[in-house]
């Protein structure tokens, strides 16, 4: 019931201002079936503390945020990838033009974080066409500490062998939740490569508003 | 539980698919394939994202833009969704995914989705994959030999059309040749440059689009048939709402899902014919199934599960196998049912559809969109016989006195989901109305509109007698028109010689421009309240007939209602349409597929016509329709120009000047101009083969 309300949110979570932003990115995100990364996302859309149990994500979910960083304002368009096994073949071609990728895992399920080197990283590697994207591993689910099964150094140690960022965090607690994502934009802010192709978009936008003259129809499609 | 064709991964992966064709079919009525100089695939990338933010014009994102075809608000998405019974979560990465800009990334992943086995497949379920595709192939069997039949005795019967129309005509056009030869030898400045834009307009979209993505090798012909079929029923489906009502405005077949699906076709390399088969089959079941249901209005049947239905839908189509034709079907279930008067059953379907929805549609919610569906394709064609046909003048619209559609062909009460009006614009006579259209076989329910043939025989004859007179004789036997029509394009003045000659066609000239203004919006309300059934129309025309159409499309642009997704198709030939007071571009927007002008820069008898000041402001008939101010990706071509067939380069090869000798030759080369262009293709087409014109020849010569 309550990915209703963020559904219903959807989009508007901006207050509208589709034009009112420095710069935009394509953030995706990745990982195990169940390991929480649309809590992860509902979390930080939401700004609210969630403790219901999601559905398996079917396909891509698709959510917008509008954040300030850096001085910046930046709007992210997040892909939402499912986990499961049947849909892996769906996930490779959302792979291209993303500038973030956020490769998470559960901390209380060592199979998810061993699969991140097995498969997503592979995954990334083979259909990634943006050689300087952010990557950024998370492990989700720290608030349940007792269970934990992959350490915080190990996560560390991964990262650096991958050369990602990372994070604990938790998309219950909404512990590091936005520094999540605060971060992973931040990163991409200092890629200038990156930086050129968040705002090439709206350039083209611009630029194509002046070519295209056609007054706008409302008969079209209201 | 019930038995779908489709697990729901597939459903979902079909869905997909959709939005992406929805979504490219509206770009390419701006961008269209194989215009912008596409010389890698990759570099379709960088196309692909400027185009998507270039329709969504302000945002990267579908929410944010109400103008796109998959946003919420065009109502052609969703309720395909919900009869497809994909979880509401999803449907948002769903129109994402359609509105992104790698869609060709996606086409190839959802493709091998789609080809992917998650659970064991029941047998009944392969058993129904097999029985639909069997039923389609004999379907589109049978249409096709029909066709081909039927197609002899009427080409024959439109060589003779052809013959008659020379003798008449000709006299006076016929001195023109010696021009013609001048124009061989003297190029126009316009045509320069034309063989080589024909050449790109032909092979990028080949190059790209039309060899199939190579996922599609992983997927069975049953496969294909099977999804093809279910989004069709759902484009077809009236699923009711939750709830809200009227987030669609319009029933029935929308013109922008029936382009979709062509694109689809095209990428999942299946035959448009077999797509039609579909549609007849859809059609005929849901006619049989309105007809079992309705009379006894029974609440307890409609609880029954949807999938049994469109399975017995299936069997129907078998039935058309082993039964061995098409009519068999009609025969047995449609034709009576028309006949027995479901034309006067369609204004009731209104209060149907409420009877049916609130009682048994509400309790099983999104399940029922079948049956909905049925009464909403029923509808379509119920209506269409009695509608079109109908429609004299009954009300008199400002001075137009005769404005009547005359059945043509015959595909009529055959269940055909797609409706071809035709419009003739010089006419001698009466029969020239229709005679033009007849012999060429598609299967389109087509339809000849007659209108004001007192103008339009008046107008023709004064031009017809303006060209035997005198002056345009000795000016023709000079060659002088060719050579005047090339300095009018350079937007030189006419000669004062010309000019006064020309004073007693404009008053005749002038009526007749009036009335195709008005025919046009007459022929925009006649669409506009559905009597063509709700079905997706073609519109073709000549002369004044493509005035008429271009008109129409100007009204519905400007009309409130949701009129976007009326007209599939356009054809216009030899149109005396200004270029540059007209707004194209809004035209453009009312039609979800392909717009094609046809023109003919030796075409000066439309240039005579349509007089000399208005001729510096560009006409459609003799030239390119090039808006200027739209800068694409080729600069040498843009946005409209791939609208431009272009007959002239022909003169290339020496018989096809036989094609388009002077205006009123359109009375009788239309057909295969429209042959040339295989409407049928997605793509922008213009077949020229060399051997035809010279096969079409032998026989008259």
């Amino acid at each position: 019931m309550n990915r209703d309300i963020s559904f219903g949110k959807m989009g508007s979570s901006g207050n509208g201002g589709s034009s009112n932003y420095d710069y935009s990115f394509k953030i995706l995100l990745i990982g195990d079936s169940g390991v929480g990364k649309s809590s992860l996302l509902f979390s930080f859309i939401s700004q609210s503390v969630e403790n219901e149990v999601l559905a398996p994500t079917i396909g891509v979910d698709f959510k917008i945020k509008h954040l300030a960083v850096g001085g910046k304002k930046l709007k992210l368009t997040i892909w939402d990838t499912a986990g499961q096994e049947r849909f892996r073949t769906l996930t490779s071609s959302y792979y291209r033009g993303a500038q973030g990728i956020i490769l998470v895992y559960d901390v209380t399920r060592r199979e998810t974080f061993t699969n991140l080197s097995d498969v997503w990283a592979k995954e990334v590697e083979l259909y990634c066409t943006n050689q300087d994207c952010v990557k950024m591993l998370v492990g989700n689910k720290v608030d349940r500490d007792d269970e934990k099964a992959v350490t915080r150094e190990e996560g560390i140690t991964l990262a650096k062998e991958y050369g990602c960022l990372f994070l604990e965090c938790s998309a219950r607690t909404r512990e590091n939740v936005e520094q999540c994502f605060e971060e992973l934009a931040l990163k991409v802010l200092e890629v200038p490569r990156l930086l050129e192709e968040g705002s090439l978009m709206k350039k083209n936008i611009l630029r194509q508003k002046q070519e295209y003259q056609a007054p706008p129809t409302g008969g079209c499609c209201s | 539980m019930a038995i779908s064709s489709l697990s729901p991964t597939h459903r979902y992966a079909a869905a997909a698919l959709l939005s992406l064709a929805l979504h490219q079919t509206q770009i390419h009525q701006t961008r269209p394939l194989g215009v912008s100089l596409i010389t890698e695939t990759e570099s379709y990338n960088e196309i692909g994202e400027r185009s998507s933010s270039s329709s969504s014009s302000s945002s990267d994102s579908v929410s944010e833009d109400p103008e796109l075809w998959i946003h919420e608000g065009s109502g052609l998405l969703r309720p395909i969704f919900r009869f497809l019974e994909i979880d509401p979560v999803a449907w948002l990465g769903l129109e994402e995914t359609g509105g992104s800009s790698s869609a060709k990334h996606h086409i190839g992943a959802f493709l091998r989705l789609l080809s992917e086995e998650i659970e064991v497949p029941s047998s009944d379920r392969m058993d129904y994959e097999l029985a639909l595709s069997k039923a389609v192939d004999g379907m589109a069997m049978s249409m096709e030999t029909t066709t081909s039949v039927s197609s002899e005795a009427s080409t024959e019967r439109h060589r003779e059309y052809k013959q008659d129309l020379k003798e008449k005509i000709l006299t006076g056009e016929s001195q023109s040749t010696s021009a013609e030869v001048l124009s061989e030898t003297y190029p126009l400045t316009m045509s320069e440059d034309l063989p080589v834009k024909k050449e790109e307009l032909d092979v990028p979209g080949n190059k790209f689009y039309e060899e199939p993505v190579e996922e599609i090798t992983l997927l069975s012909y049953q496969r294909k048939v099977a999804v093809l079929y279910e989004l069709l029923s759902a484009c077809l489906a009236n699923t009711p709402e939750d709830g809200k009502k009227g987030s669609r405005l319009r029933k029935g077949y929308d013109a922008r899902h029936r382009a979709a699906l062509r694109l689809l076709a095209t990428w999942l390399d299946f035959k448009w014919i077999k797509m039609e088969a579909m549609e007849v089959i859809v059609a005929c079941s849901a006619m049989a199934l309105m007809k079992e249901e309705n009379p006894k209005e029974e609440e307890t049947k409609i609880s029954e599960s949807k999938w049994s239905k469109w399975k017995r839908g299936g069997i129907i189509g078998a039935a058309a196998l082993t039964g061995g034709t098409l009519l068999a079907i009609t025969g047995g279930l449609a034709a009576p049912a028309i006949a027995a008067g479901f034309g006067a059953l369609a204004p009731t379907l209104g209060t149907i559809i409420p009877v049916v929805g609130a009682s048994g549609f509400a309790a099983v919610a999104s399940a029922a969109g079948s049956v909905a569906g049925s009464v909403a394709v029923a509808a379509s064609f119920g209506a269409a016989g009695a509608g079109l046909t109908g429609t004299k003048v009954a009300r008199r619209t400002g001075n137009v006195d005769e404005f009547e559609f005359k059945a043509i062909g015959e595909n009529h009460n055959q269940g055909r989901l797609a409706v071809g009006i035709l419009v003739s614009g010089l006419v001698f006579e009466k029969e020239d109305f229709v005679r033009p259209w007849e012999g060429r076989e598609d299967n389109l329910e087509r339809y000849a509109l007659q209108w004001e043939s007192k103008n339009l025989i008046s107008v023709s004859t004064a031009i017809q007698d303006w060209l035997t007179s005198r002056l345009a004789m000795e000016l023709m036997r000079q060659g002088a028109m060719v050579t005047v029509l090339s300095t009018l394009l350079a937007a030189l003045a006419w000669p004062a010689t010309l000019l006064a000659a020309t004073d007693f066609i404009d008053s005749k000239w002038t009526i007749a421009i009036d009335r195709s203004d008005k025919a046009g919006i007459l022929l925009a309300e006649v669409l506009s309240k559905g009597l063509q059934g709700n079905r997706p129309v073609t519109l073709v025309g000549f002369s004044l007939g493509a005035r008429v159409i271009f008109k129409c499309l100007q009204h519905l642009s400007q009309s409130k209602d949701n009129a976007a997704g009326l007209v599939e198709r356009v054809v216009l030939l030899g149109a005396p349409i200004s270029i540059k007071d007209e707004s194209w571009e809004t035209a453009r927007k009312m039609v979800a597929g392909r717009f094609v002008n046809v023109y003919s820069t030796s075409d000066w008898t439309l240039g005579v016509a349509f007089r000399a000041s208005l001729l510096t402001k560009g006409l459609a008939g003799i030239q390119p329709v090039d808006i200027s101010g739209i800068e694409n990706a080729n600069p040498s071509y843009s946005h409209f120009s791939y609208l431009v067939i272009l007959m002239d380069s022909l003169p290339l090869q020496v018989d096809v000047t036989e094609l388009i000798e002077g205006h009123s030759s359109y009375l009788w080369t239309t057909q295969q101009i429209l042959e040339q262009l295989d409407l049928d293709t997605y793509y922008p087409v213009f077949k020229i083969s060399p051997a035809r014109p010279q096969q079409e020849r032998s026989p008259d010569t």
